[in-house]
Parts: structure tokens; C-alpha cells; sequence
């Protein structure tokens, strides 16, 4: 019996929680766990079907002789055609009720989405996320990257759109996926049922970091929420001694600012991930190092080795340079 | 053993060989420390009496023909708003990049110190605003605006909308001498 | 017998009498029809505002003629029937071959030839044969400045006043040059080209105020309108275009005629966060002044980037009509001519003041504005309400003008989407007309428009800011509309609210209009053509083959020998003619902005140039 639960308890290490097809935390993620079990329903007593119609073949093939004459091959084929037709009005029912199960789990994503009442852009870049919230007030728009936090219980249109390449956008506890595709917009529709946190992740192979396009995915209650939205609205926090202003001077003037944005400085690059509250992030890099400072030293200094191949070039910094920098961009939270 | 078998060996061993070759090198991270602007790639000056004529970059051997180089510098034509100025070769507010008169030469360690020092005329310096490795790619990108590069290290298709044909058939513009990497 | 013969006599003499009256009144083509008189007597035409518009006194002191923007000379010894022995008195070159957009100036029998970069002034003596230099002002701006200028390192003029020359400089200086000896008096410094800023705006000078603006709307640059003071060169009041109130002076004399320009700090709530710092706007084209209301009326430029995905909102106050009040700063009303703009369609243009009849025969205080997104607006220079708002030409790109909230309605099929092309979008960037301005006859009441007639294509594509470099994201290629000509001269008639009649040219024209009380336009071509039409009919009847294409402003004068001269300056350039000046490929079809696509053969049919010539009557 132990030993049997330890087999069990090895088979089940490979459903964590926070990155789970099966999870069902959302509402369209649970409707298509709800097909999956139809499916494997249908399937399995499909499967056993045929399986025992082969044993049973099988079986009864050792018992009868080698010829077949025409008296056994009479007696077989009166047994055999209703059950061919029996099987036959088995398969097609089996069809049928697998099509309307996928019809009505369809219908029933889209009317869950119909009325969304947060709406979010995410633009997928090689390798990394654009996420923008959209208000009709738009000053009140909130910019990130590689993050996305939501209310639990509120239905979210997500429009999805991408600057290169087919990537595609999967939130597996969540939802499906779905494609973005360079010069078309596409749309998913999430309504989170479970506070928690959620691994998302790039599913259409985009190029050599694919495998490191990550999406940190936070399900909070409202006031959360609102929290973190309240916060991510003001502008960078300003340097407070002089080794951050350092780094504030470095970050402004070089490298950095040529490619990134910090809301409230001079520094607005547009074709990377927006950092105005990097340190509040999980993950730096699309979820490829946790945020740290050892990690925030190492990406910085060498994004290369890291990620190699991404977008972001090793500048070679001096130590100096280096430690002024981190200093700064751990004050942005 | 039998011949059969040791003809399928030195096959599989001929194919692993040939495996191991790349067309080119590729390098993600440039030089551990950043790369200096080349000393010598002065534009087209006179040198009296012949002395200390520049000579050729051996960094121009690594980025010149680099299919990964001209592709990530198309990347960055349109990042740092190259194409802003000098569209897809045309110009407009820059000169223009894809005919054969250079004012500031054409050779690749040229066209990257004109990148790193800006020049009087308007081009603005992006000295600490590149990386050494960016600005070769970005230079190695500009050579084959006018067609300098090999056919099969050229991109065929443009990021957005074809505008002019693809680079593939680009005819080579003529170089001034001086210009030429084969000084 | 005799009755039959008084008959005839009767006949004879009404016939005589109908044709007389025919003959007076023949050019009377509208029922509306007025006096040829200047004075304005009739109540039912458009004429210039008074006082904006004082008697015409044989000089030319600023690029408009006058503070209303008339670009119409009263002086009417050259006619249509003496044009065609038009000749050329002189001629004077500047030396440099930028686009040549200045009029030049005309006071005390002395003409000042603005050049483009690098801005030269030269003051010629009329009153001696040949008109000799008196004087060179060289006041070496940055070279640098050059690779920052979106569209030719032009200048479009400077103004005369009391006994000052007022102009700017590329690399975003303003100046003021004393008029009899060319010695500088003051240098402002006000704009920055690290951050892609430039100046190239003709000045407007009133109530002791210079008032200048930036360029650089293509380069994420935030625009403003800027006054100094004319004695000393120091800052007066700015008023930027984007950001809070007090950044953009709207405070508690404002109102504007409509609902959706009327709101607390709009200037930051219609941006995404933080978007209104490069948000364009710059003001870069004509300003007219109002003097018994004291309002100037200046426009806005396009905001950035051109990918308008990037920058939700209305945008505000960018691509849209400002009224303000001249020695404040403080705005009165604002009406936004493209809110959130899809198009680059600046609302820089020209705006000319007249008094405009009313339904119910009134005077309207009024303004005819000729925008770039290719309506005709007129309206009340007091409130900004609109009274008509026409297309002038053809127009797929808008649906029309909601005349009771001011808005424009932009076609939904031809809005650019990043990642994709956008075909068949009318007009252009450059607009149904650019930059290059119309002029108003009183004689007339038309308004003389030299047009263009370009679509694009149009591909969006993710713009990246980097100070000092062009902040745009879009592939464009630009062509001729419908029609196949490229450009277009139209006469307008405000009331009747529609062309009168139209010239179509082949290439762009980019060249402003002069008008005068002889009964005459001119106006010149991209390949040098410089050309007379009656100001009635539009017939052809003079023209003359210039050096290089002509983009500049034409002006009239009386000489010392009061004689009525006729001055044009020649030398391609400008965003049009960047195929010739800037020697730009046009293999590409991109370059330019888009432009080269429409003008690739431009350069088999001019060179670079840069002088003035100037014609007159034989004597």
C-alpha cells in the first residue's frame, strides 16, 4: 500500500499547481476541463470497448480451427453485422455528443466573456511580454511587462497583438491558448475564479529564447488589486543618495534609455519592457531568473549569459557602473 | 567486420564531421568588454606622403557577410530610427545610403566610426548609446543597402511592407577604391 | 409705315440698352455680386478684416502682407492686359541652394532676402540699378542643426518692425537684426536639436511682442508658441501645446465652442501616462493677428509618434486652431481640427481674418481656415464656433465635419494599424494643402488656394523615442489622387462655399499664392514655372521659366521709381522637392517621408537654386 502511494505521489510530481492545464482556476480554464473529462470518458469507454472486442478475438480465435468453412463463416457473420452496426450507432453517437460538448463549452467561453470589464493589451515581443491596461480615461493607462495581475471573479478581454513573430498566449491554469500574430489582432477572454499565483507561458515556437518567455500571472482579491494598480499608476520613485543617482544619471543618458522607459524620466525608450516599477516584478527577464539582487546584478551585467541571444546586449559595464545601476533599479517598485 | 558495416561506419562518421561545421560564427555576447571605435577609419583624408594610410579592421573579417550580424543590425535600423532619417536606403533628412556616393566613406569600420562620432552635417553621435557590437552589426546592415554583401548572408524579405526590391537582388553600387575593404 | 419703323427704333434701342447693362455686369457670376470696389461697400461679400488688413502702402513688411493674412497687394499697375509684357528687372542670388520659402521684405526702398540655411540676410538698395548689397548678415547657425529638420533646412521669413528685422534660426535661435545696418541686436536661445528641435516659423511681431514657435514634431519633440519681448529679446509668456493648464496657459478666460476641447487640464488627461512630454504639437506655420480683439490664431502641429496606436486619447492640444490673447498668452478658445490625429495632419495652416455676412446680413467677425485635413473651415475669430466646414477637395479618409460638436469623423477603414499597410488614404500627410499659404482678394472675395492632390499608403510600425532622432513609426509611400495630376490650383468662394474654379497641375504645388488689385495671381511651380492667371477666370497669361523650382512666397511692391514690381524667390526644397535638395534615391520609395514616390521625376526637371528674381512692366 505504501509503496503504492509513493508510485502515485511520483507519477503526480509532474502536476504542480501554478502551471496546470488541468488546474481549472478560470472560468474558461474549468470549462475545458469539463470537456477534457467528457472526452476522456468517451474515449476510455471507447478504448475498452475495442480492447475487449480484441481480447475477446483473440481468444476465441485459438479455440476455432484454421479453415473456415462456409457453415462457421454463415454463423460468424449473423453474430457479426448487428454488432458492427452496433458499434457503427456507438461511434457516431459517441461524435455526436463529443461535437456538442466542444459547441456549448465554446458558447459557453464566449458568453462568459461578452461583458468584460477590465481590458488589457499584450503585445508579445521576442521574448517578452507588453502588457498595457486600457481605461477609457487613458492617463490612467498602466504599462508592464512579463506581468499581469487581476481582481479573482472579474471577466478580462485580453487583445492580443504582437511587434515580430506568431507567438502564442497561454495562461494554463487560466485558459487556452491563443496565437498573436504580427499584424492581426486576436483576443482571449479570462475570468479568474482563484486567488493564486500562475506561470503562463509563450506556446508557438518564436525563436532561440522561446522556452524563456515566461508570464507571471497573479490572481488577487479586488482591494489587492486596486492596490497594485494605485501603485504601478505614479511615476518612478526618484533617486535617494548619490550611488542611486549614479545610476539614474547612467540609466538616463546611456545604454538603457535607448531601448527602455522609466515613466517620469527622460529615459523612454519604447521597444523593451517598460521598467518604471521593475522591482515590484517577480521575475526579471520573462520569468527567467527570479527577482533578486544577485539576479538583478547578473542579468545586468551579462544578460547574454543568462538568455543568450536576447534582445538586450551585454554593455560591459564597469563595477562602478554596475552596482549605481542596481542601486537604482531597486528603488523602482 | 563485415564491408557493409564499416562502409556505414565511416558514413555516419563523415556525417557526424560534417555536422560540426558552422557557416559562420555567431556571437551573442561580442567581446567581453565592450568594443572601441576603430582608431584609424578616419573619413577619406589625405595622409601626406603615404605615412600611416589606415588599414583594414580585423573586427571587419567577423561582421562583414555575417548573416546574424546584418540581421540583427536590420533589427536595429529600425530601433534606433535609422530608418527615420535614411528610410530603407533612400534618405530623406540623412543622405542616402543605398547608392555609391559616400561622404564619410563606405567601408564597414567607416560607416561605424560616422555611427559612434556623429558628423558635422547632422548625423548624430551615438557614442554611449550603442554598444560596440551593435554599431558593427548596424554597419554590416548598411553595406547592404547598396548591395556590398554576399547574396546568402542578405535578409530577403524586409520586417514591414516591401518597399524596394528584396536585398537578395540588390545590384552592387560601386565603391571608391579608397572605400574598399580590400585596402 | 412709320410705326412700324419707331418699332424698329424701339427694339433697336432696348436691345442697345440690355447689352449695355450686360456688358456693366458680366462678371457678376454670382447673384450675390458685389462692387469691384476695395472699400467693401457691399454687404454681402467677404472682405479682409480692417483692422488686421490697413491700405496697402507699396511696401511688404511680413510674410502675410498683413496682420490678416491676406497675401493681397492693392497695387494694380500690372493687369491682364498688359502681363503678358512682364519682364524680369533683376535678379540676385543667394548662394546657398536650400528650399527658398521667404518672401523677401520690402521697406524703405530697401528688399531683405531671407535665405535658407544658413540664414543669410541680404539687404539690397532698390533705388540704385541692379539693386546692390548694402548689407550681409551671416549669422552661422549649427550645421548640425540640418540633420534635425524634418523637411529641408528652410526658413519661411522674417518680419519687419520698427526698424528691426525679426527671424529664426535652424539651430533654434530668434534674432532681431537691425534694419539699416545688419548688425544683431539680441539672440534668444529657446530650442534645443539634441532633442531633435529646430525653429524655421516666420515670426509675427505685435504689441512689442515677437512671437515664435519650434519644429521638430517628427522628432518627439514638445511644441510651443514663445514671446519675447521685441526691445530686449527676453521671454515674455510661453504656452506649450501638450501638458497641464499652466504649461499650456488655459486658465479662466477660456472657452471653447465646443464640448469635447472643453475640460480641466485636457492637455494630460488625453494622453496615455506621461505621453504629452513628446508629444509634438509644434508651431511651425502662420500666425495672424487680430488687433481690435488684440487675439492671435496660430495652429498646432501633428502629434508624435505618427503610429497613433501609441498614444491613446484626443491627444490634446496638438493638430488644432489656438486663439490667445497677445500680450498674456492666455488661450480664449482652442478647437482641435483632428483630435487624436491618424494622418500627420498638422492644423498649422494659414488662417486669413475677414468679416464674413451673416444669415441675417451681420458681420461676422470670421476667419477662413484652409486646414491640412482638407476642410475649408470658416469660422467666428471671437468664439471658434464654426459656421461652414467644406471639404476642398477629394477626401476619403474623413467622413465629414459634425458641425454640432466640432468634430472630425475619421473613415474606420482607413485607420493605420501597426503591422499593417493601409492603402488609398486621401489626402497624404502633406495634406490637401501643406504649409505653403493662400491669399485673399477683396477684389474677388475668392480665396486662391495652390494645392496638392497626393494619397499614401500608409504602414505602422512600433515607434521608438530616442532624443535627437526621428520619433515617427510609418512606412509611407505617396502618390497622386484621383486625377493623376498631382497638384491643384483652386479659387474658393467662402460664401458660395465652393470652387470657383480650378487649375490642375502636374506636379505639387508648393509654392504660396500672391493676389493683387489688378485683377491677377501668381503662383509657381515645382519645376520653375512662375505664373500669372486672371484672378477672375484663371486663365493662363503670363509665365516665366524660372532657374529652380519655386517654393517660395511671391510679393509685390512699389519701387522708388513707383513702378509695381514683382518679386519671387526660386530654389526647390522643402518635405516636396527633398528629392532635388536633399539628392535623395528614388529607387526607395519610402524616402522622404513618402514623398519620393510621388516625386521621382522631379529631378530630370530641376536643379538646386537660390535667387530671387524680380519683374516689372518695361518702362
Amino acid at each position: 500500500m505504501r509503496r503504492g502511494a509513493a508510485w502515485l505521489v511520483l507519477l503526480l510530481t509532474g502536476c504542480n499547481s501554478y502551471q496546470n492545464a488541468l488546474g481549472g482556476d478560470g472560468a474558461e480554464g474549468a470549462n475545458f476541463v469539463q470537456l477534457f473529462t467528457v472526452f476522456m470518458v468517451v474515449c476510455t469507454v471507447m478504448y475498452l470497448i475495442v480492447a475487449a472486442a480484441l481480447v475477446f478475438a483473440l481468444w476465441r480465435r485459438r479455440r476455432t480451427a484454421l479453415v473456415l468453412d462456409d457453415r462457421t463463416h454463415h454463423q460468424t457473420s449473423r453474430v457479426v453485422r448487428p454488432a458492427l452496426a452496433a458499434w457503427t450507432a456507438l461511434i457516431g453517437t459517441g461524435l455526436v455528443v463529443l461535437t456538442i460538448a466542444s459547441f456549448f463549452t465554446d458558447r459557453t467561453n464566449a458568453a462568459q466573456g461578452s461583458k468584460p470589464q477590465i481590458k488589457i493589451t499584450v503585445t508579445a515581443n521576442q521574448w517578452w511580454w507588453d502588457v498595457q491596461y486600457r481605461l477609457p480615461d487613458v492617463s490612467r493607462n498602466v504599462r508592464t511587462a512579463n506581468e499581469i495581475h487581476l481582481p479573482v471573479g472579474i471577466p478580462v478581454k485580453v487583445t492580443l497583438k504582437s511587434n515580430d513573430v506568431i507567438h502564442s498566449f497561454w495562461i494554463p491554469n487560466l485558459a487556452g491558448k491563443q496565437d498573436l500574430i504580427p499584424g492581426r489582432q486576436t483576443d482571449a477572454q479570462l475570468l479568474p475564479r482563484k486567488v493564486g499565483l500562475y506561470r503562463g507561458q509563450c506556446a508557438e515556437f518564436c525563436g532561440v529564447q522561446h522556452a524563456q518567455m515566461a508570464l507571471d500571472v497573479m490572481v488577487e482579491s479586488k482591494e489587492d488589486f486596486l492596490r497594485w494598480y494605485a501603485g504601478q499608476l505614479k511615476p518612478a520613485t526618484a533617486p535617494a543618495n548619490s550611488l542611486q543617482l549614479a545610476g539614474y544619471r547612467y540609466f538616463t543618458t546611456r545604454e538603457c534609455s535607448t531601448c527602455h522607459n522609466i515613466g517620469g524620466t527622460p529615459a523612454s525608450g519604447q521597444v523593451a519592457p517598460d521598467l518604471t516599477h521593475f522591482a515590484s516584478r517577480r521575475s526579471i527577464a520573462a520569468g527567467t531568473l527570479p527577482m533578486a539582487r544577485g539576479n538583478v546584478y547578473g542579468w545586468v551585467a551579462d544578460p547574454q549569459s543568462q538568455k543568450p541571444g536576447n534582445r538586450m546586449p551585454t554593455v560591459g559595464l564597469s563595477a562602478n557602473d554596475l552596482h549605481a545601476l542596481v542601486a537604482y533599479l531597486e528603488t523602482l517598485k | 567486420m563485415s564491408l557493409r558495416f564499416r562502409s556505414s561506419i565511416a558514413a555516419l562518421a563523415l556525417v557526424l564531421v560534417l555536422v560540426g561545421c558552422d557557416r559562420e560564427q555567431r556571437q551573442t555576447r561580442g567581446k567581453p568588454l565592450a568594443e572601441t571605435i576603430p582608431a584609424s577609419a578616419s573619413p577619406d583624408t589625405v595622409f601626406p606622403g603615404d605615412a600611416n594610410l589606415p588599414k583594414a579592421d580585423p573586427r571587419a573579417a567577423a561582421y562583414e557577410g555575417n548573416a546574424a550580424a546584418i540581421s540583427e543590425g536590420q533589427r536595429l535600423y529600425n530601433w534606433m530610427n535609422c530608418s527615420g532619417c535614411h528610410f530603407h536606403g533612400g534618405g530623406g533628412m540623412g543622405v542616402a545610403l543605398m547608392d555609391d556616393k559616400w561622404r564619410y566613406g563606405g567601408r564597414i569600420d567607416q560607416i561605424v566610426a560616422t555611427i559612434v562620432e556623429g558628423r558635422p552635417n547632422g548625423m548624430p553621435s551615438f557614442r554611449g548609446r550603442l554598444t560596440g557590437q551593435q554599431v558593427w552589426q548596424l554597419a554590416a546592415y548598411v553595406r547592404t543597402l547598396s548591395g556590398q554583401e554576399r547574396k546568402d548572408a542578405v535578409s530577403a524579405r524586409a520586417d514591414e511592407v516591401s518597399n524596394t526590391p528584396p536585398q537578395t537582388q540588390t545590384k552592387r553600387e560601386p565603391l571608391n577604391p579608397a572605400d574598399s575593404a580590400e585596402q | 409705315m412709320r410705326r412700324s419703323f419707331l418699332a424698329i427704333v424701339v427694339v433697336l434701342a432696348a436691345l442697345v440698352v440690355v447689352a449695355v447693362l450686360f456688358w456693366c455686369y458680366r462678371e457678376s457670376g454670382s447673384p450675390k455680386a458685389g462692387t469691384q470696389q476695395f472699400a467693401g461697400l457691399s454687404v454681402d461679400k467677404v472682405i479682409p478684416a480692417r483692422s488686421a488688413s490697413p491700405p496697402d502702402d507699396g511696401n511688404w513688411t511680413m510674410p502675410g502682407k498683413d496682420y490678416a493674412s491676406t497675401r493681397f497687394s492693392a497695387l494694380n499697375q500690372v493687369t491682364p492686359g498688359n502681363v503678358r509684357k512682364l519682364q524680369v528687372a533683376f535678379t540676385f542670388s543667394t548662394g546657398t541652394t536650400e528650399g527658398f520659402e521667404a518672401p523677401p521684405l520690402v521697406v524703405n526702398n530697401t528688399m531683405y532676402v531671407v535665405a535658407p540655411w544658413p540664414n543669410n540676410v541680404f539687404a539690397l538698395d532698390l533705388t540704385k540699378p541692379g539693386a546692390p548689397v548694402k548689407w550681409v548678415y551671416e549669422p552661422k547657425p549649427a550645421a548640425a542643426a540640418k540633420g534635425v529638420a524634418c523637411c529641408g533646412p528652410v526658413n519661411r521669413g522674417a518680419f519687419y518692425s520698427n526698424g528691426r528685422l525679426f527671424m529664426n534660426l535652424l539651430d533654434g535661435n530668434t534674432v532681431a537684426v537691425d534694419a539699416e545696418s545688419g548688425n544683431e541686436i539680441w539672440r534668444t536661445k529657446l530650442a534645443d536639436i539634441n532633442r531633435g528641435e529646430t525653429m524655421t516659423m516666420a515670426p509675427l511681431v505685435a504689441e512689442g511682442k515677437v512671437l515664435v514657435g519650434n519644429s521638430g514634431g517628427e522628432m518627439g519633440v514638445r511644441g510651443w508658441l514663445t514671446a519675447l519681448d521685441a526691445g530686449s529679446g527676453k521671454t515674455a509668456w510661453r504656452a506649450y501645446s501638450t501638458g497641464p493648464d499652466k504649461d499650456a496657459l488655459i486658465g479662466s478666460q477660456y472657452r471653447a465652442p465646443y464640448a469635447s476641447d472643453q475640460g480641466k487640464e485636457l492637455g494630460v488627461k488625453s494622453w496615455g501616462p506621461e505621453q504629452w512630454k513628446i508629444g509634438g504639437g509644434t508651431v511651425w506655420g502662420w500666425i495672424s493677428y487680430d488687433p481690435e480683439l488684440k487675439l492671435i490664431y496660430y495652429g498646432t502641429g501633428n502629434p508624435g509618434p505618427w503610429n497613433a496606436e501609441q498614444r491613446p486619447g484626443d491627444n490634446k492640444w496638438t493638430a488644432g486652431l489656438f486663439a490667445r490673447d497677445v500680450s498674456t498668452g492666455q488661450a480664449r478658445w482652442f478647437h482641435q481640427g483632428a483630435p487624436h490625429d491618424l494622418f500627420d495632419h498638422d492644423d498649422i495652416n494659414e488662417t486669413v481674418l475677414v468679416d464674413y455676412p451673416g444669415p441675417n446680413g451681420q458681420r461676422i467677425p470670421a476667419l477662413l481656415r484652409p486646414s491640412r485635413n482638407g476642410y475649408l473651415y470658416v469660422q467666428d475669430r471671437r468664439n471658434g464656433r464654426i459656421l461652414s466646414a467644406d471639404p476642398y477637395g477629394y477626401i476619403n479618409a474623413y467622413k465629414g465635419v459634425d458641425l454640432k460638436t466640432g468634430r472630425i469623423i475619421p473613415a474606420t477603414e482607413k485607420e493605420p494599424k501597426t503591422g499593417r499597410v493601409v492603402r488609398n488614404i486621401c489626402p497624404g500627410p502633406p495634406g490637401m494643402k501643406d504649409w505653403n499659404p493662400s491669399a485673399f482678394s477683396p477684389a474677388t472675395g475668392l480665396l486662391y488656394i495652390p494645392r496638392i492632390n497626393i494619397c499614401m499608403d500608409m504602414g505602422a510600425k512600433n515607434a521608438n523615442y530616442i532624443p535627437g532622432t526621428p520619433f515617427v513609426g510609418a512606412d509611407v509611400k505617396m502618390y497622386a489622387g484621383p486625377g493623376g495630376n498631382r497638384g491643384v490650383f483652386t479659387a474658393w468662394d467662402p460664401v458660395a462655399r465652393r470652387k470657383v474654379f480650378e487649375i490642375k497641375e502636374d506636379l505639387p504645388l508648393w509654392s504660396p499664392a500672391l493676389a493683387t488689385a489688378g485683377g491677377l495671381v501668381f503662383y509657381g511651380t515645382m519645376d520653375g514655372w512662375f505664373k500669372a492667371i486672371d484672378a477672375r477666370s484663371g486663365k493662363l497669361l503670363w509665365q516665366f521659366k524660372t532657374g529652380s523650382g519655386i517654393i517660395g512666397q511671391p510679393i509685390s511692391y512699389r519701387g522708388p521709381d513707383a513702378r509695381q514690381y514683382i518679386a519671387v524667390p526660386s530654389g526647390i526644397g522643402g518635405w516636396a522637392g527633398a528629392i532635388v535638395s536633399a539628392d535623395v534615391d528614388p529607387r526607395d520609395p519610402t524616402a522622404a517621408l513618402g514623398f519620393s514616390n510621388a516625386t521621382k521625376d522631379l529631378k530630370k526637371r530641376t536643379t538646386k537654386g537660390g535667387t530671387v528674381y524680380v519683374f516689372a512692366l518695361p518702362q
